[in-house]
Protein backbone atom coordinates (compact mmCIF):
# COMPACT_ATOMS: atom_id res chain seq x y z
CA UNK A 1 0.00 0.00 0.00
CA UNK A 2 2.82 2.21 1.10
CA UNK A 3 4.40 1.81 -2.27
CA UNK A 4 1.20 2.20 -4.24
CA UNK A 5 1.02 5.74 -2.59
CA UNK A 6 4.66 6.41 -3.48
CA UNK A 7 4.38 5.39 -7.14
CA UNK A 8 0.97 7.10 -7.78
CA UNK A 9 1.92 10.25 -5.73
CA UNK A 10 5.67 10.27 -7.79
CA UNK A 11 3.85 9.88 -10.86
CA UNK A 12 0.86 13.09 -10.60
CA UNK A 13 3.48 15.19 -9.30
CA UNK A 14 5.98 14.24 -11.81
CA UNK A 15 2.99 14.58 -14.68
CA UNK A 16 2.16 18.19 -12.93
CA UNK A 17 5.88 19.11 -13.52
CA UNK A 18 5.95 17.96 -16.56
CA UNK A 19 2.76 19.77 -17.51
CA UNK A 20 3.56 23.12 -16.40
CA UNK A 21 6.69 23.18 -17.74
CA UNK A 22 6.17 22.20 -21.16
CA UNK A 23 2.92 24.51 -21.03
CA UNK A 24 5.13 27.61 -19.71
CA UNK A 25 7.25 26.91 -22.04
CA UNK A 26 4.72 26.50 -24.89
CA UNK A 27 2.92 29.44 -24.32
CA UNK A 28 5.68 31.84 -24.09
CA UNK A 29 7.15 30.03 -27.23
CA UNK A 30 10.44 29.79 -25.60
CA UNK A 31 12.91 27.34 -27.15
CA UNK A 32 15.40 26.14 -24.51
CA UNK A 33 18.07 25.26 -27.13
CA UNK A 34 17.64 28.69 -28.93
CA UNK A 35 20.35 31.62 -28.30
CA UNK A 36 19.24 34.78 -28.10
CA UNK A 37 21.04 38.40 -27.63
CA UNK A 38 19.92 40.97 -25.37
CA UNK A 39 19.22 44.24 -26.83
CA UNK A 40 18.49 47.54 -24.69
CA UNK A 41 15.72 49.85 -26.34
CA UNK A 42 15.34 53.44 -25.21
CA UNK A 43 11.77 55.48 -25.28
CA UNK A 44 10.33 58.11 -23.12
CA UNK A 45 7.27 56.47 -22.76
CA UNK A 46 6.86 52.59 -23.60
CA UNK A 47 2.91 53.38 -23.54
CA UNK A 48 1.13 49.59 -23.47
CA UNK A 49 4.30 47.88 -24.10
CA UNK A 50 4.59 45.17 -21.41
CA UNK A 51 7.62 42.12 -20.79
CA UNK A 52 6.04 39.27 -22.68
CA UNK A 53 5.39 41.66 -25.42
CA UNK A 54 6.52 40.17 -29.18
CA UNK A 55 9.32 41.85 -30.99
CA UNK A 56 8.88 42.18 -34.44
CA UNK A 57 11.19 42.77 -37.93
CA UNK A 58 10.13 43.36 -41.08
CA UNK A 59 6.46 41.64 -39.59
CA UNK A 60 8.51 38.65 -38.68
CA UNK A 61 8.86 38.11 -34.61
CA UNK A 62 12.23 37.52 -33.66
CA UNK A 63 11.98 38.17 -29.55
CA UNK A 64 10.01 39.35 -26.86
CA UNK A 65 10.67 42.08 -24.19
CA UNK A 66 12.13 40.75 -21.47
CA UNK A 67 11.61 43.55 -18.86
CA UNK A 68 11.11 47.34 -18.69
CA UNK A 69 12.16 49.72 -16.43
CA UNK A 70 12.61 53.50 -15.49
CA UNK A 71 15.74 54.94 -16.58
CA UNK A 72 16.28 58.71 -15.54
CA UNK A 73 13.96 60.35 -17.73
CA UNK A 74 13.76 57.47 -20.23
CA UNK A 75 12.13 54.37 -20.37
CA UNK A 76 14.42 51.53 -20.68
CA UNK A 77 13.48 47.88 -22.34
CA UNK A 78 15.27 45.12 -22.43
CA UNK A 79 14.51 43.13 -25.88
CA UNK A 80 15.55 39.18 -26.28
CA UNK A 81 15.90 39.10 -30.13
CA UNK A 82 16.82 35.35 -31.58
CA UNK A 83 20.55 35.01 -32.57
CA UNK A 84 20.86 34.45 -36.11
CA UNK A 85 18.40 37.29 -36.93
CA UNK A 86 20.25 39.58 -39.23
CA UNK A 87 19.24 43.02 -37.85
CA UNK A 88 19.49 46.41 -39.59
CA UNK A 89 22.71 48.55 -38.84
CA UNK A 90 21.57 51.37 -37.61
CA UNK A 91 18.22 49.81 -35.54
CA UNK A 92 15.77 51.78 -33.56
CA UNK A 93 12.29 50.38 -32.10
CA UNK A 94 8.91 51.85 -32.39
CA UNK A 95 6.31 50.34 -29.51
CA UNK A 96 2.72 50.57 -30.81
CA UNK A 97 -0.67 48.91 -30.61
CA UNK A 98 -1.46 45.61 -32.41
CA UNK A 99 -5.14 45.80 -32.36
CA UNK A 100 -7.83 47.81 -30.97
CA UNK A 101 -7.85 45.64 -28.26
CA UNK A 102 -4.55 46.72 -26.06
CA UNK A 103 -1.79 44.06 -27.64
CA UNK A 104 1.44 45.71 -28.12
CA UNK A 105 4.83 44.83 -29.55
CA UNK A 106 7.70 46.27 -30.36
CA UNK A 107 8.78 46.50 -34.21
CA UNK A 108 12.54 47.48 -34.96
CA UNK A 109 13.45 49.19 -38.12
CA UNK A 110 16.22 50.68 -39.39
CA UNK A 111 17.18 53.95 -38.66
CA UNK A 112 18.41 55.15 -42.25
CA UNK A 113 14.65 54.38 -43.30
CA UNK A 114 12.77 57.33 -43.72
CA UNK A 115 9.74 58.12 -40.97
CA UNK A 116 6.43 59.71 -42.24
CA UNK A 117 5.43 60.29 -38.76
CA UNK A 118 7.49 63.42 -37.67
CA UNK A 119 6.05 62.69 -34.21
CA UNK A 120 8.28 59.44 -34.43
CA UNK A 121 11.16 61.49 -36.02
CA UNK A 122 11.18 63.55 -33.39
CA UNK A 123 11.11 60.78 -30.58
CA UNK A 124 13.75 58.55 -32.15
CA UNK A 125 16.17 62.13 -32.21
CA UNK A 126 14.99 62.34 -28.72
CA UNK A 127 16.02 59.10 -27.37
CA UNK A 128 19.19 58.68 -29.50
CA UNK A 129 20.99 61.96 -28.18
CA UNK A 130 22.03 60.54 -25.14
CA UNK A 131 24.35 58.06 -27.00
CA UNK A 132 24.91 54.62 -25.62
CA UNK A 133 24.61 51.54 -27.11
CA UNK A 134 20.75 51.82 -26.40
CA UNK A 135 18.48 51.46 -29.58
CA UNK A 136 16.24 54.48 -29.45
CA UNK A 137 12.50 54.33 -29.52
CA UNK A 138 9.20 55.76 -30.48
CA UNK A 139 5.59 54.96 -29.41
CA UNK A 140 3.10 55.95 -31.81
CA UNK A 141 -0.62 56.80 -29.93
CA UNK A 142 -2.42 54.03 -28.60
CA UNK A 143 -6.64 53.17 -29.34
CA UNK A 144 -7.44 55.27 -26.44
CA UNK A 145 -5.52 58.21 -27.32
CA UNK A 146 -6.87 58.32 -31.00
CA UNK A 147 -10.54 57.56 -29.82
CA UNK A 148 -10.11 60.81 -27.25
CA UNK A 149 -8.92 62.69 -30.21
CA UNK A 150 -11.72 61.73 -32.13
CA UNK A 151 -14.23 62.78 -29.20
CA UNK A 152 -12.87 66.19 -28.98
CA UNK A 153 -13.22 66.20 -32.63
CA UNK A 154 -16.52 64.99 -32.20
CA UNK A 155 -17.44 67.70 -29.67
CA UNK A 156 -16.06 70.53 -31.61
CA UNK A 157 -17.79 69.42 -34.70
CA UNK A 158 -21.22 69.17 -32.35
CA UNK A 159 -20.50 72.68 -30.89
CA UNK A 160 -20.22 73.78 -34.76
CA UNK A 161 -23.33 72.23 -35.50
CA UNK A 162 -25.09 74.18 -32.59
CA UNK A 163 -23.81 77.39 -33.51
CA UNK A 164 -25.04 76.56 -36.83
CA UNK A 165 -28.15 75.83 -35.67
CA UNK A 166 -28.32 79.01 -33.38
CA UNK A 167 -27.49 81.07 -36.38
CA UNK A 168 -29.68 79.97 -38.78
CA UNK A 169 -32.99 80.41 -36.70
CA UNK A 170 -36.39 81.33 -38.33
CA UNK A 171 -34.84 85.26 -38.45
CA UNK A 172 -31.82 83.96 -40.26
CA UNK A 173 -33.78 82.27 -42.23
CA UNK A 174 -36.23 84.96 -43.58
CA UNK A 175 -32.71 87.26 -43.86
CA UNK A 176 -31.30 84.53 -46.33
CA UNK A 177 -34.32 84.27 -48.23
CA UNK A 178 -34.84 87.79 -48.93
CA UNK A 179 -30.95 87.61 -49.59
CA UNK A 180 -31.46 85.30 -52.22
CA UNK A 181 -34.73 86.96 -53.23
CA UNK A 182 -32.53 90.31 -53.76
CA UNK A 183 -29.84 88.38 -55.24
CA UNK A 184 -32.26 86.84 -57.96
CA UNK A 185 -33.47 90.34 -59.10
CA UNK A 186 -29.84 91.24 -59.13
CA UNK A 187 -28.75 88.13 -61.54
CA UNK A 188 -31.97 89.65 -64.00
CA UNK A 189 -30.58 93.02 -63.95
CA UNK A 190 -26.96 91.67 -64.75
CA UNK A 191 -28.99 89.07 -67.62
CA UNK A 192 -30.79 92.33 -69.02
CA UNK A 193 -27.35 94.36 -68.50
CA UNK A 194 -25.75 91.41 -70.41
CA UNK A 195 -28.20 91.42 -72.99
CA UNK A 196 -27.56 94.81 -73.68
CA UNK A 197 -23.61 95.01 -74.10
CA UNK A 198 -23.85 92.04 -76.16
CA UNK A 199 -25.44 93.83 -79.35
CA UNK A 200 -22.18 96.58 -78.57
CA UNK A 201 -19.72 93.65 -77.80
CA UNK A 202 -20.55 92.32 -81.07
CA UNK A 203 -20.27 95.69 -83.37
CA UNK A 204 -17.33 96.34 -81.23
CA UNK A 205 -15.92 93.03 -82.51
CA UNK A 206 -17.05 93.86 -85.84
CA UNK A 207 -15.27 96.55 -85.71
CA UNK A 208 -12.58 94.59 -84.55
CA UNK A 209 -12.68 92.81 -87.46
CA UNK A 210 -12.52 95.05 -89.96
CA UNK A 211 -9.72 96.61 -88.20
CA UNK A 212 -8.04 93.82 -88.33
CA UNK A 213 -8.56 93.22 -91.64
CA UNK A 214 -6.86 96.88 -92.43
CA UNK A 215 -4.46 96.23 -90.06
CA UNK A 216 -3.79 92.37 -91.98
CA UNK A 217 -3.75 94.85 -95.41
CA UNK A 218 -1.34 97.44 -93.68
CA UNK A 219 0.65 94.33 -92.30
CA UNK A 220 0.68 93.44 -96.33
CA UNK A 221 1.90 96.72 -97.08
CA UNK A 222 4.57 96.81 -94.60
CA UNK A 223 6.10 93.74 -95.64
CA UNK A 224 6.46 94.88 -99.30
CA UNK A 225 8.11 97.97 -97.75
CA UNK A 226 10.43 96.11 -95.84
CA UNK A 227 10.76 93.73 -98.46
CA UNK A 228 11.89 96.85 -100.82
CA UNK A 229 14.26 97.73 -97.72
CA UNK A 230 15.76 94.56 -97.57
CA UNK A 231 16.26 95.00 -101.58
CA UNK A 232 17.24 98.41 -101.16
CA UNK A 233 20.19 97.59 -98.36
CA UNK A 234 21.06 94.21 -100.50
CA UNK A 235 24.35 96.07 -101.44
CA UNK A 236 25.85 97.52 -98.19
CA UNK A 237 23.58 100.30 -98.67
CA UNK A 238 22.33 100.75 -95.81
CA UNK A 239 26.20 100.47 -94.10
CA UNK A 240 26.47 103.68 -96.75
CA UNK A 241 23.83 105.47 -95.22
CA UNK A 242 24.28 105.02 -91.65
CA UNK A 243 27.85 106.04 -92.61
CA UNK A 244 26.34 108.87 -94.04
CA UNK A 245 24.40 109.37 -91.46
CA UNK A 246 26.94 109.59 -88.71
CA UNK A 247 29.07 111.83 -91.38
CA UNK A 248 26.05 114.48 -91.15
CA UNK A 249 25.67 113.90 -87.20
CA UNK A 250 29.29 114.73 -87.01
CA UNK A 251 28.54 117.82 -89.36
CA UNK A 252 25.45 118.50 -87.03
CA UNK A 253 27.20 118.51 -84.00
CA UNK A 254 30.29 121.19 -85.50
CA UNK A 255 26.85 123.30 -86.57
CA UNK A 256 25.70 122.70 -83.27
CA UNK A 257 28.69 124.21 -81.26
CA UNK A 258 29.10 127.21 -84.19
CA UNK A 259 25.58 127.52 -82.90
CA UNK A 260 26.33 127.80 -79.32
CA UNK A 261 29.03 129.82 -80.21
CA UNK A 262 26.89 132.23 -81.84
CA UNK A 263 24.30 132.37 -79.42
CA UNK A 264 26.42 133.24 -76.84
CA UNK A 265 27.76 136.03 -79.37
CA UNK A 266 24.90 136.83 -79.80
CA UNK A 267 23.72 136.64 -76.32
CA UNK A 268 26.85 138.86 -75.55
CA UNK A 269 25.84 141.63 -78.73
CA UNK A 270 22.15 141.27 -77.03
CA UNK A 271 23.58 142.80 -73.99
CA UNK A 272 25.15 145.30 -75.34
CA UNK A 273 22.17 146.18 -77.65
CA UNK A 274 20.15 146.55 -74.65
CA UNK A 275 22.51 149.00 -73.32
CA UNK A 276 22.58 150.73 -75.53
CA UNK A 277 18.62 151.01 -76.54
CA UNK A 278 18.78 151.89 -73.00
CA UNK A 279 20.90 154.89 -73.78
CA UNK A 280 19.04 155.57 -76.51
CA UNK A 281 15.67 155.55 -74.99
CA UNK A 282 17.69 157.82 -72.47
CA UNK A 283 18.01 159.86 -75.03
CA UNK A 284 15.17 159.87 -76.41
CA UNK A 285 13.34 160.49 -73.33
CA UNK A 286 15.45 163.72 -72.72
CA UNK A 287 14.37 164.56 -75.95
CA UNK A 288 11.23 164.40 -75.98
CA UNK A 289 11.25 166.08 -72.63
CA UNK A 290 12.87 169.43 -74.27
CA UNK A 291 16.25 168.65 -72.77
CA UNK A 292 19.42 169.12 -74.34
CA UNK A 293 20.03 171.13 -77.63
CA UNK A 294 18.43 168.51 -79.55
CA UNK A 295 15.49 168.43 -77.25
CA UNK A 296 15.49 172.03 -77.21
CA UNK A 297 15.72 171.88 -81.39
CA UNK A 298 13.08 169.35 -81.29
CA UNK A 299 10.42 171.63 -78.56
CA UNK A 300 11.39 175.16 -79.18
CA UNK A 301 10.16 176.34 -82.88
CA UNK A 302 11.67 179.18 -82.56
CA UNK A 303 14.96 177.93 -81.97
CA UNK A 304 14.41 175.72 -84.70
CA UNK A 305 13.49 178.67 -87.02
CA UNK A 306 17.01 180.46 -85.86
CA UNK A 307 18.74 177.20 -86.83
CA UNK A 308 17.07 177.29 -90.02
CA UNK A 309 18.09 180.59 -91.20
CA UNK A 310 21.78 180.42 -89.67
CA UNK A 311 22.13 176.96 -91.59
CA UNK A 312 20.59 178.90 -94.74
CA UNK A 313 23.05 182.39 -93.80
CA UNK A 314 26.00 178.98 -93.40
CA UNK A 315 25.05 177.85 -96.92
CA UNK A 316 25.07 182.03 -98.05
CA UNK A 317 28.57 182.57 -96.66
CA UNK A 318 30.58 179.34 -97.91
CA UNK A 319 28.93 180.09 -101.14
CA UNK A 320 30.15 183.48 -101.02
CA UNK A 321 33.32 182.13 -99.69
CA UNK A 322 33.48 179.79 -102.89
CA UNK A 323 32.91 183.01 -104.90
CA UNK A 324 35.10 185.49 -103.23
CA UNK A 325 37.93 183.47 -101.03
CA UNK A 326 40.43 186.28 -100.90
CA UNK A 327 37.54 188.27 -99.42
CA UNK A 328 37.82 186.37 -96.36
CA UNK A 329 41.59 184.71 -96.87
CA UNK A 330 44.46 186.30 -97.43
CA UNK A 331 47.62 183.94 -98.34
CA UNK A 332 51.20 185.85 -98.34
CA UNK A 333 54.12 183.36 -98.88
CA UNK A 334 56.69 186.54 -97.42
CA UNK B 1 0.28 27.85 16.74
CA UNK B 2 0.59 24.43 18.08
CA UNK B 3 0.29 23.63 14.61
CA UNK B 4 3.20 25.84 13.91
CA UNK B 5 5.54 24.41 16.69
CA UNK B 6 4.32 20.65 15.65
CA UNK B 7 6.06 21.23 12.20
CA UNK B 8 9.05 20.75 14.32
CA UNK B 9 8.21 17.20 15.24
CA UNK B 10 8.79 16.06 11.87
CA UNK B 11 9.70 12.22 12.79
CA UNK B 12 5.96 12.43 14.11
CA UNK B 13 4.53 13.75 11.22
CA UNK B 14 6.62 12.69 7.89
CA UNK B 15 5.60 9.13 7.53
CA UNK B 16 1.79 10.19 7.22
CA UNK B 17 2.40 12.99 4.56
CA UNK B 18 2.45 10.53 1.54
CA UNK B 19 -0.24 8.51 2.40
CA UNK B 20 -1.99 11.93 2.71
CA UNK B 21 -0.79 13.53 -0.34
CA UNK B 22 -2.69 10.32 -1.59
CA UNK B 23 -5.89 10.77 -0.57
CA UNK B 24 -5.93 14.47 -0.51
CA UNK B 25 -4.25 14.99 -3.89
CA UNK B 26 -4.01 12.25 -6.07
CA UNK B 27 -7.72 10.94 -5.56
CA UNK B 28 -9.00 14.31 -6.09
CA UNK B 29 -7.94 14.82 -9.65
CA UNK B 30 -10.66 12.77 -11.27
CA UNK B 31 -13.25 15.20 -9.79
CA UNK B 32 -10.76 18.37 -10.29
CA UNK B 33 -10.73 17.24 -14.27
CA UNK B 34 -14.31 16.71 -14.11
CA UNK B 35 -15.15 19.76 -13.19
CA UNK B 36 -12.08 21.37 -15.31
CA UNK B 37 -13.19 20.03 -18.36
CA UNK B 38 -16.77 21.10 -17.89
CA UNK B 39 -15.29 24.73 -17.39
CA UNK B 40 -13.23 24.92 -20.10
CA UNK B 41 -16.11 23.97 -22.45
CA UNK B 42 -18.73 26.33 -21.08
CA UNK B 43 -15.64 29.30 -21.00
CA UNK B 44 -15.14 28.54 -24.95
CA UNK B 45 -19.13 28.70 -25.67
CA UNK B 46 -19.39 31.72 -23.87
CA UNK B 47 -16.36 33.63 -24.82
CA UNK B 48 -18.13 32.68 -28.71
CA UNK B 49 -21.85 34.37 -27.09
CA UNK B 50 -20.06 36.99 -26.02
CA UNK B 51 -17.35 37.92 -28.44
CA UNK B 52 -19.69 37.65 -31.49
CA UNK B 53 -19.92 40.57 -33.94
CA UNK B 54 -17.12 42.50 -31.82
CA UNK B 55 -14.23 40.79 -31.20
CA UNK B 56 -11.90 38.70 -32.80
CA UNK B 57 -12.90 35.25 -31.97
CA UNK B 58 -9.26 34.19 -31.16
CA UNK B 59 -9.63 36.69 -27.99
CA UNK B 60 -12.09 33.02 -27.26
CA UNK B 61 -8.13 31.66 -26.60
CA UNK B 62 -7.27 34.48 -24.40
CA UNK B 63 -10.14 34.22 -22.36
CA UNK B 64 -10.34 30.68 -21.73
CA UNK B 65 -6.42 30.13 -21.20
CA UNK B 66 -6.44 33.74 -18.86
CA UNK B 67 -9.37 32.89 -16.79
CA UNK B 68 -8.74 28.94 -16.49
CA UNK B 69 -5.15 30.08 -15.35
CA UNK B 70 -5.23 32.73 -12.98
CA UNK B 71 -9.55 32.23 -11.76
CA UNK B 72 -11.32 29.21 -12.00
CA UNK B 73 -8.49 26.88 -11.88
CA UNK B 74 -7.56 27.38 -8.59
CA UNK B 75 -11.09 28.37 -7.33
CA UNK B 76 -13.08 25.91 -8.46
CA UNK B 77 -10.33 23.15 -7.77
CA UNK B 78 -10.16 25.09 -4.53
CA UNK B 79 -14.12 25.17 -3.91
CA UNK B 80 -14.50 21.21 -5.36
CA UNK B 81 -11.79 19.97 -2.36
CA UNK B 82 -13.06 22.43 0.22
CA UNK B 83 -16.25 19.86 -0.21
CA UNK B 84 -14.32 16.64 -0.84
CA UNK B 85 -10.93 17.38 1.26
CA UNK B 86 -12.43 19.29 3.67
CA UNK B 87 -15.59 17.17 4.61
CA UNK B 88 -13.13 14.18 4.82
CA UNK B 89 -10.69 15.84 6.78
CA UNK B 90 -13.10 17.10 9.57
CA UNK B 91 -15.60 14.16 9.86
CA UNK B 92 -12.22 12.06 10.06
CA UNK B 93 -10.30 14.19 12.65
CA UNK B 94 -13.99 14.87 14.25
CA UNK B 95 -14.45 11.18 14.89
CA UNK B 96 -11.25 10.46 16.30
CA UNK B 97 -12.03 13.58 18.73
CA UNK B 98 -15.56 11.98 19.73
CA UNK B 99 -14.12 8.86 20.31
CA UNK B 100 -11.70 9.82 22.33
CA UNK B 101 -8.92 8.67 20.03
CA UNK B 102 -7.16 11.76 19.88
CA UNK B 103 -7.29 11.77 23.81
CA UNK B 104 -5.40 8.21 23.29
CA UNK B 105 -3.16 9.58 20.77
CA UNK B 106 -1.94 12.32 23.47
CA UNK B 107 -1.85 9.63 26.74
CA UNK B 108 0.70 7.74 24.37
CA UNK B 109 2.72 11.03 24.48
CA UNK B 110 1.81 11.87 20.38
CA UNK B 111 1.10 15.36 19.95
CA UNK B 112 -1.94 15.77 17.89
CA UNK B 113 -1.15 18.39 15.93
CA UNK B 114 1.96 17.11 14.77
CA UNK B 115 0.32 13.33 14.12
CA UNK B 116 -3.14 14.59 12.68
CA UNK B 117 -2.88 18.70 11.38
CA UNK B 118 0.59 18.66 10.26
CA UNK B 119 0.55 15.80 7.41
CA UNK B 120 -2.82 16.97 6.20
CA UNK B 121 -1.98 20.41 6.28
CA UNK B 122 1.03 20.12 4.37
CA UNK B 123 -0.25 17.28 2.04
CA UNK B 124 -2.85 20.09 1.25
CA UNK B 125 -0.40 22.77 0.54
CA UNK B 126 1.47 20.49 -1.59
CA UNK B 127 -0.91 18.52 -3.51
CA UNK B 128 -3.48 21.40 -4.04
CA UNK B 129 -1.17 23.03 -6.98
CA UNK B 130 -0.46 19.96 -8.25
CA UNK B 131 -4.22 19.12 -9.21
CA UNK B 132 -4.78 22.57 -9.70
CA UNK B 133 -1.84 22.42 -12.39
CA UNK B 134 -3.56 19.54 -13.95
CA UNK B 135 -7.04 21.06 -13.67
CA UNK B 136 -5.98 24.39 -16.00
CA UNK B 137 -4.53 22.00 -18.42
CA UNK B 138 -7.30 20.06 -18.75
CA UNK B 139 -9.86 22.83 -18.94
CA UNK B 140 -8.05 24.93 -21.41
CA UNK B 141 -7.52 21.55 -23.58
CA UNK B 142 -11.34 21.49 -23.43
CA UNK B 143 -11.64 24.99 -24.37
CA UNK B 144 -9.52 24.51 -27.24
CA UNK B 145 -11.09 20.82 -28.57
CA UNK B 146 -15.08 22.90 -27.54
CA UNK B 147 -13.21 26.10 -29.99
CA UNK B 148 -12.25 24.31 -32.95
CA UNK B 149 -15.56 21.59 -33.14
CA UNK B 150 -17.98 23.92 -32.27
CA UNK B 151 -17.39 27.31 -32.49
CA UNK B 152 -15.25 26.95 -36.05
CA UNK B 153 -12.21 28.08 -34.94
CA UNK B 154 -8.77 26.93 -36.10
CA UNK B 155 -6.29 25.62 -33.74
CA UNK B 156 -3.70 28.29 -34.53
CA UNK B 157 -6.27 31.66 -33.91
CA UNK B 158 -6.85 29.45 -30.40
CA UNK B 159 -3.27 29.06 -30.23
CA UNK B 160 -2.85 33.02 -31.10
CA UNK B 161 -5.24 34.44 -28.59
CA UNK B 162 -3.67 31.94 -25.58
CA UNK B 163 -0.54 33.36 -26.34
CA UNK B 164 -1.59 37.01 -26.95
CA UNK B 165 -1.64 38.47 -23.42
CA UNK B 166 -0.04 35.10 -21.07
CA UNK B 167 2.65 35.99 -18.87
CA UNK B 168 4.78 33.55 -16.64
CA UNK B 169 3.08 35.28 -13.78
CA UNK B 170 -0.92 33.80 -14.72
CA UNK B 171 0.94 30.16 -13.59
CA UNK B 172 2.76 30.86 -10.80
CA UNK B 173 -0.44 33.30 -9.33
CA UNK B 174 -2.60 30.47 -9.64
CA UNK B 175 -0.50 28.25 -8.10
CA UNK B 176 0.66 30.03 -5.17
CA UNK B 177 -3.52 30.91 -4.72
CA UNK B 178 -3.92 26.90 -4.93
CA UNK B 179 -1.63 26.37 -2.64
CA UNK B 180 -2.56 28.76 0.38
CA UNK B 181 -6.45 27.57 -0.84
CA UNK B 182 -5.04 23.54 0.55
CA UNK B 183 -3.44 24.98 3.45
CA UNK B 184 -6.55 26.93 4.57
CA UNK B 185 -9.25 23.61 3.09
CA UNK B 186 -7.09 21.45 5.40
CA UNK B 187 -6.12 23.60 8.49
CA UNK B 188 -10.40 24.32 8.77
CA UNK B 189 -10.88 20.67 8.30
CA UNK B 190 -8.19 19.74 11.03
CA UNK B 191 -9.30 22.14 13.10
CA UNK B 192 -13.17 21.59 13.19
CA UNK B 193 -12.55 18.28 13.54
CA UNK B 194 -10.48 18.76 16.56
CA UNK B 195 -13.09 20.87 18.07
CA UNK B 196 -15.44 18.16 17.06
CA UNK B 197 -18.00 17.75 20.45
CA UNK B 198 -21.17 15.78 20.92
CA UNK B 199 -20.91 12.87 19.24
CA UNK B 200 -22.17 12.13 15.64
CA UNK B 201 -24.32 14.79 15.50
CA UNK B 202 -21.39 17.16 16.58
CA UNK B 203 -19.34 15.50 13.89
CA UNK B 204 -22.05 15.92 11.04
CA UNK B 205 -21.97 20.28 12.54
CA UNK B 206 -18.26 20.85 12.39
CA UNK B 207 -17.51 18.85 8.78
CA UNK B 208 -20.11 21.12 7.32
CA UNK B 209 -18.69 24.13 9.25
CA UNK B 210 -15.20 23.01 7.77
CA UNK B 211 -16.71 22.71 4.93
CA UNK B 212 -18.13 26.38 5.18
CA UNK B 213 -15.37 27.74 6.35
CA UNK B 214 -13.21 26.11 3.70
CA UNK B 215 -15.09 27.83 0.82
CA UNK B 216 -15.10 30.96 2.77
CA UNK B 217 -11.26 31.23 2.79
CA UNK B 218 -10.87 30.15 -0.39
CA UNK B 219 -12.93 33.24 -1.56
CA UNK B 220 -11.42 35.73 0.98
CA UNK B 221 -8.04 34.10 -0.07
CA UNK B 222 -8.65 34.83 -3.90
CA UNK B 223 -9.52 38.35 -3.16
CA UNK B 224 -6.64 38.99 -0.79
CA UNK B 225 -4.17 37.49 -3.77
CA UNK B 226 -5.64 39.65 -6.15
CA UNK B 227 -5.49 42.60 -4.16
CA UNK B 228 -1.52 41.58 -3.51
CA UNK B 229 -0.47 40.41 -6.57
CA UNK B 230 -2.16 42.08 -9.33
Amino acid sequence: MKGRNEFLVGLVLLLTLVVVVAGALWLSESDIGRRESLHVARFRTVGGLTPGAPVTYRGVRVGRVEAIRLADQFVEADLRVYQGVELPGKPAVIAASQSLFGEWGATIISRDQPQDDPNVRVMLAETSRPGGDRWPGATLPDVGQLTAQAGRIATDIAAVAARVQETFDSTAVAELRRSIKDFGEIADKLVRFTENQTGRLNEVTANVERTSDAVLGASGHLESTLARVDSATADGQLQQILNNTRDGTGDLRAASADLRALLASARGQEASLIRTLLAADSILTGIQSGQGTIGLLAKDPALYNETIETMQELRRLIADIQVNPRKYFKFSVF
Amino acid sequence: MDSARALADARTWAPHVLPQMRRLGVDSVPIALFIATFTGIVLALLSKYIFTGAVPMYFVGALVGKTIMMELGPVLTGLALAGRVGANIAAEVGTMRVTEQVDALETLAYNPNSYLVVPRVLAGVLMFPVVTALAVAIGVTAGWITAINLLDLSTLEFVKGLRLFYRFKDIWFGLLKAASFGAAVTLAGCLMGLATRGGAEGVGRNTTRAVVIGCEAILVLDAFWALVLL
